[in-house]
Order: C-alpha cells, then structure tokens, then sequence
C-alpha cells in the first residue's frame, strides 16, 4: 500500500535528538529520508542497533560526506538539487560555514526549503548559545517550576524539548511542503527549538500577561478542568517495588460519588466538607490524606481497573515495564512492533501514534549504521557511475569501508 | 512573498473540545479557515478558568483564548437532527474534521465516518481520543494527568523517594494536537494523488508516549526501568546546582577539558583531575559525585556570571527561569515572539504567545482573535449555506444554533 509521503526526499542534516526525532515521522509516512553524517560523530546515545537512536532513525538512509572538502560541499549540494527539503538541527553558522545556508541553497535550486532547527533560533542575543533539551527547558520555566512537595525545582527526568522541537519541526516542514506542492515556493523555517517549547506552556502564560498574575507552581494543575481528588497517590508496594503510584482525578458531582462507592463508601467520604468540588478543592490536602490511605493498601493495576470500571479517569502511573510490557491497550494496539536487524536480531520500537485508514505508516528498515547506504544513495539517488565515485573518493567527499 | 498563509483554502470543522483544540489552532494559525463548531451552550473550555480580567464569562476564558485563536465560532446542537444535518451540509464544503469525543459518540447521530464521507469522499475526519478508537480501554476515562501517568511521561520526573512531579502545561494534550495536525498534514498529501479522504484514529496516550525520551528505548534495548532521579538527566549530561544567588543547571556536555580547566582553575577540582574522569562513560557512569564537585564549586559564584562565562566557553550552562520571566526574556523579545492582539469589544489589547518556527514566506499570523459564542453563525449558517435571516431565528429559538 502506498505511503502518505511518498514521493518527498528529505536531506537530513540533523543528530542528537531533536532533528532525527521531527524526521522521523516524515520517514515512517513514505518520505525517502537521507542523513548526511559524519564519519565519526562526538555524540553517541548508544548504537544504532537499539534504544534511543535506533527509534529515531528507522526507516532513513545514511551517507558519511566530508564536509570539511570542497567535494564534500559539492556533493552535499547534488544531492540538495534532488531533495524537496534541507534539515538540519545545528546553530546557525555551521550550515553558513559550509555554504549550505538557505541563501545558497536557493541560488541552487530555487524552490527548495530549507529547515533548521536551532536551540535558539538564528537570531536574537541568544542566537549562538549552546544548548541541549535541559538548557531550553530550564530557560523557558520547566526546570524551576516543575517543583516537587517542598518547592525544590525538579523538571523532565529527560528533554521534552527535544520531543516538541520534533513534533514542532515535523508539523512546520509538512506544511512547508504543502505550500510548495501548491504554489512551487520554497523557503526558510527558522526554528527556535526554544520558542517551540514556549508555545507549549499553555493557558498559564496568558494568565500572566492577561490579569498580570505570578503564576505559582502548577502543583495542582491549574491549566486542566478542576478536579479533587486530582495528582498521584503511592499505592502498596509490589514484590520489592516500593515506587508504585496511581493517578486519579475526579471531576463532576457524579464522578464523586462513583469514587466514593467504588473505593468501599468510607466513613471519611461523607464529611461535609466533601460534598462539593468546590468544598474537596478548599480542604484538598485532608482529601488527598485520606485518598492515600486508601490508595496505600491498594494494588495499583487493580485499583486502576476497580476505578476505570466506575468510570473513574484513573491510571497506573506507568514504568517502563509497565509501558512496554504490561499495557493491555498499547499491546493490542501494536504500538511496540517488532522489527528485524540485519545480522537476524530483532527489536522492539515504538509505533506510530496515529492510524491512518488508507495510508498506514509503516516500519520498514531498521536505523542505517553511518554510512551504511553510501553506494545507494550515489547510484540510485545519483546516478553516479565507478568513476564518478572514485573521483569523490579521490577529493576526500566520501569514505571508504 | 505570499500575501497569505500556507494553508490557505482549507476548510476545517473543529469539533474538539480541550483535548484537541491546539490541533486544529496549529492549522488556523498558518492560514486554514477552521471553523469552531460548538454546542449553543459553548464549549467547554469557555467554562475553564482563569478569566481575562477575572470576570467568569464564556467569551473571558484564557484558556479558550489560548487553544481558539484565528478560529471562527458557529453554533451547531448536532444532536438535533436539524443540526445533525446541517452540520453535514458543512462537511459538504470542508477538507477537515477534527473530534475529541470518546469511540462512537457521533454515530448516535448520524454522524459515523461512513456517513461523512458518503457526504465528502474527500473528507478527512482526525478523530482523537484518549486511547484511540479501538483496543480493550478505548471506554476508559482520562484527562492530561492520567495520559501522562500511561504513557510514561509522569514516572521519571522528580526526586527517587518522592511523588513523580506532572508537567508543567497540558503536554499529553499538547502532544496529541501536534501530531494530530501532523497526521492531517500527511492525508492531505495521501489525498493530493487518491483525490479521496481517510479516517485518522489517534490514540492520545501514544502520542504522549511519543513525548517521552528514553523510556522505552532503553528497555527494549538494555532491560532497564528509567527512575526518577531529581534533576539529573537520564542520559548523566545534566544537574541542576545552587549558586549564592539561585539556581544553575551544570552541564557537562560540553567541552570536557575546557568545563575541567576552569574549575581546576579555581582551585575546586578536587578529584576530576584523576585520569579516569577522561572517559566520557566514566563521567556519565559516576555523574552524582562529579555534580556534587561542580556544587562545591560554584557555591559563592553568581548565577549571571556563571551562565555568561560558561556560554562563552560554549558549555551548555543555563539559569533556570520561572515561566513568569517569559514575556521579558530577551531572546524572546529580540524575536517579537509575543504578539498584540486586540480584543475591541474588551476596549484592550492583550500579549500572547506567538509564532513557534518563522516562516520566511509564509508567516505565522494573527488572523483573528479568538470567536466569541457563535460569533460568525451569520457568516457561516447565513452567508454560506444561505439560511435565511427568519430560518436562523427560528433555528436559535429551537436550541439549534
């Protein structure tokens, strides 16, 4: 069956996480996507064979091209005059230096796009700094205001930013396609992986420069409908595991009242000061004292289940092996496929998130070892005869095995 | 450069509610019509707060204004069968539907997929729900807390003996949109060689899941369950340490030797000066005491100067600000990342958050504030399905618009 995408070549200048993670999407839907590496890269999360980089990578194809060598550049700008779109996810003057700029690109080919995913953007006093997903995530508030119980700042164990410059990137390339698709213009997507974090903030923002109010840690959700009993409670341990929680968020009169009878109608539910949302709002830590005694002797997989079979928003608030093992839904979903290595391994990735009807995304090769397709992409993208590739060769462009 | 947006000419019906606003607002804000289509009460994210100028009214909710700006409003009661049907004379003229309501809901009234695209062969319905529209829990209930806590979002942020901390912004939200606006994007582009539409299921909890890092990958790849562990990131690159005036996320993914010279220095090396802290892995493996050294260090030093010096040695250092210094941030500032948008009825302009990549052609835009109640039903009922002035009154009379 054919792929959303097809059709669409991508030259993929991107690494770390953020870059491979918005082009990892185009290539699940079709998008023929090509990264241009380099041979030895000072960054490695691990091998391409598992975990992180061989989820963002499946389905792209590798070349290593010397950038540092005129050949080099000049093969990097062949294969730009094939491409629909550039990426990269470098701070502004790497692609600059190396006359792979969007200015040059167009004098090139006139309609290509050209995307880069910088930590700041390319212009701004911030313009040049150096940043990864904590930097941009402690500057724009998540560091210092995810805070635990005693107000310490605590943040994302891991970078979300990395994951909405991805879904940003992926969201603005699409649409820079379709421009192109319908009028034949190119351009330049200036993406401030910073900014594309900002604007994920929410409502709490508006707040601020709307009514002037400081906004105080978001402890209790203040961007979500109002609810109480509303967070994370500990359940009892299981086997050794002590770091076992539930999420529970009780909403409207009736979700009250279902909770109350599904967790036994105790005594304490019928406190007059419970009786409203608005009363379980004001005397909230009460509340939740009484929840966690409850949840505390509970088993969390079966209080998620005793709770969603009253129709409760409840949930096991999942570890790994709850995610990718234990998960009923996902499971059956096949959100963890399989997909075979070449040396006759196999894997599990993360699937697509959303399904499309007529044009499915699909898994269909595993994530290319650096240049593991530099004879393809020379030949078939190319076209390039023995002795084309050798001269390359010969200039340093490319490398051999 | 284009006058308008890159997606200008598309029609989007938007159905959601909280859970899915952003998808659709992602697309208005680059040119597409999208027409809000909300029960004659009003959605019910008019109901949330905080109010503009504290004042609880359906045309004040900030986080109405948030998720609903450049849409138009029409009033539609689709559980009325005369509203059903007119709702079905708008999917005549649409490229989009998008819903948010659980499995099924639309089909009490007509309104299943097979019945929209009988309508509209090329009709694209995005339909998000929590757990997508299949599997053993797509009834289950959930809000943004409880699709964090599934989707492995919520497990590993916080300090190891504590409650797992929530994100800061509605993230699972946000992630569904975004790619919710990604999946339409790519059966644009399938519909662009098919001419027909398709139907769109995603599961809100995947999408999330596609907001995480490291969670999964590393468990497929290494066995290993990701705990929380404070601020230090998952990969060992990142802690976050106090100077004597505040906070300062320490890094070590920069420059190993430039980051050891400086602290070598300042006489506070301690240990880091043996031969094993050469080794990157080494460094990640033994993180925890290398970032109580780099504490020790910075102890009575400034956070400015710190986070200046640092970026100067290009060393990925970073003050953590709170979201309340967002609209002074200079990078932000530099880049008019906040916009001016006037609310004449209100006699005031407000700042939102704006653009999250800049396009060079096709810009980011303010189209429009966000609708009041059934503001554009004249427009939309009146002008372009041509119900008369006496029909629309006696439509509104009846509880249909």
């Amino acid at each position: 069956m054919a792929l959303a995408l097809e059709g669409i070549r991508v030259l993929d200048f991107t690494w770390v996480v953020a870059g491979p993670a918005a082009t990892r999407v185009l290539a699940d839907h079709g998008a023929e996507v090509i990264k241009v590496e380099r041979r030895a890269s000072g960054f490695m999360l691990g091998t391409r064979r598992a975990g992180l980089m061989a989820d963002l990578n499946r389905n792209k194809r590798s070349i290593a091209v010397n950038m540092a060598v005129p050949a080099g550049v000049e093969l990097a700008h062949r294969l730009v005059k094939v491409s629909d779109i550039v990426v990269d996810n470098f701070s502004a003057r790497v692609m600059r230096q190396w006359g792979m700029d969007y200015q040059s690109l167009a004098r090139i080919k006139p309609d290509i796009i050209c995307m880069s995913m910088s930590g700041f953007g390319h212009t701004g006093p911030r313009a040049n700094f150096v940043s990864y997903g904590p930097t941009l995530q402690a500057l724009s508030g998540f560091t210092l205001d995810m805070q635990d119980e005693q107000g310490r700042p605590a943040g994302f164990g891991y970078s979300y930013a990395d994951m909405a410059g991805g879904y940003s990137g992926a969201l603005a390339a699409l649409i820079a396609l379709w421009h192109r698709r319908r009028t034949g213009e190119g351009q330049f997507i200036d993406v401030s992986q910073f900014e594309a974090l900002v604007s994920v903030v929410g409502p709490s923002i508006l707040d601020l420069t709307v009514n002037g109010r400081r906004q105080p840690p978001p402890k209790w959700s203040p961007q979500e409908e109002p609810a109480a009993p509303h967070g994370v409670y500990r359940c009892r341990p299981e086997g050794e595991d002590a770091d076992r929680w539930i999420a529970i968020s009780v909403r409207s009169h009736s979700d009250w009242r279902r909770f109350v009878a599904a967790i036994g109608s105790p005594r304490w539910a019928s406190d007059a000061r419970f009786h409203t949302l608005f009363g379980r709002m004001q005397n909230r830590e009460l509340l939740d004292r009484q929840v966690a005694r409850w949840t505390a002797e509970q088993d969390a997989w079966q209080a998620m289940r005793r709770l969603q079979d009253a129709s409760i928003a409840a949930a096991v608030v999942s570890n790994a092996e709850d995610l990718c093992k234990r998960d009923e839904q996902l499971k059956a979903r096949n959100f963890w496929p399989t997909i075979n290595l070449p040396d006759g391994g196999q894997i599990n990735l993360t699937g697509i998130p959303f399904q499309l009807s007529e044009t499915p995304g699909a898994l269909r090769r595993p994530a290319p070892e650096i240049d593991q397709d530099r004879d393809w992409v020379l030949s078939e993208v190319l076209g390039l005869g023995q002795s084309e590739r050798q001269a390359l060769l010969a200039a340093g462009a490319i490398y051999t095995d | 450069m284009s006058a308008t947006g890159a997606l200008k000419g598309l029609r989007v019906l938007d159905l959601t509610g909280l859970k899915g606003a952003l998808a659709s607002r992602l697309l208005a804000d680059m040119g597409a019509d999208v027409i809000k289509v909300e029960p004659p009460g009003g959605d019910r994210t008019r109901s949330l707060g905080p109010f503009a100028g504290n004042q609880p009214h359906p045309d004040r909710s900030l986080s109405f204004w948030f998720y609903n700006l450049n849409k138009r409003s029409v009033t539609l009661d689709y559980q009325h069968a005369r509203g059903a049907g007119l709702l079905l004379r708008l999917v005549e003229s649409a490229d989009v539907m998008i819903e948010s309501f659980k499995p099924d809901h639309l089909a009490q009234f007509g309104l299943e997929w097979d019945e929209l695209r009988k309508r509209n062969p090329a009709l694209i319905l995005c339909s998000i729900a929590p757990f997508g529209q299949t599997g053993p829990w797509r009834d289950f209930e959930a809000d943004d807390t409880v699709l964090a806590a599934l989707s492995g979002m919520l497990y590993v942020n916080g300090f190891p003996d504590e409650p797992p901390v929530r994100p800061l912004g509605l993230q699972a939200y946000h992630c569904a949109a975004y790619y919710g606006a990604i999946a339409i994007m790519c059966a644009l582009f399938a519909r662009e060689r098919t001419g027909r539409g398709q139907w769109i299921d995603l599961s809100m909890q995947e999408a999330a899941a596609w907001g995480v890092e490291h969670v999964a990958p590393s468990y497929f790849g290494t066995g290993q369950i990701a705990r929380r562990r404070g601020t230090l990131h998952w990969a060992g690159g990142f802690r976050v340490g106090k100077c004597r005036d505040g906070y300062i996320l320490h890094s070590i993914s920069g420059d190993w030797s430039t980051l050891l010279e400086w602290v070598k220095a300042d006489g506070a090396a301690q240990d880091l000066t043996q031969p094993q802290w050469e080794d990157p892995q080494y460094r990640r493996d033994h993180a925890a005491h290398l970032f109580d050294v780099l504490d020790a260090w910075v102890r009575d030093k400034s956070c400015v100067e710190l986070e200046q010096r640092a970026q100067m040695l290009r060393l990925p250092y970073a003050i953590p600000h709170s979201i309340n210094d967002l609209p002074r941030d200079e990078q932000l500032v530099a880049r008019n990342y906040f916009v001016e948008v006037e609310h004449p009825e209100l006699g005031r302009k407000f700042l939102y958050p704006g653009a999250p990549y800049i396009f060079s052609h096709t810009p980011w835009r303010l189209y429009r504030r966000p609708p009041l109640l059934g503001e554009h039903n004249d427009a939309v009922l009146g002008g372009e399905l041509g119900i008369s002035h006496e029909e629309i009154a006696v439509l509104r009379a009846e509880g249909v618009c």
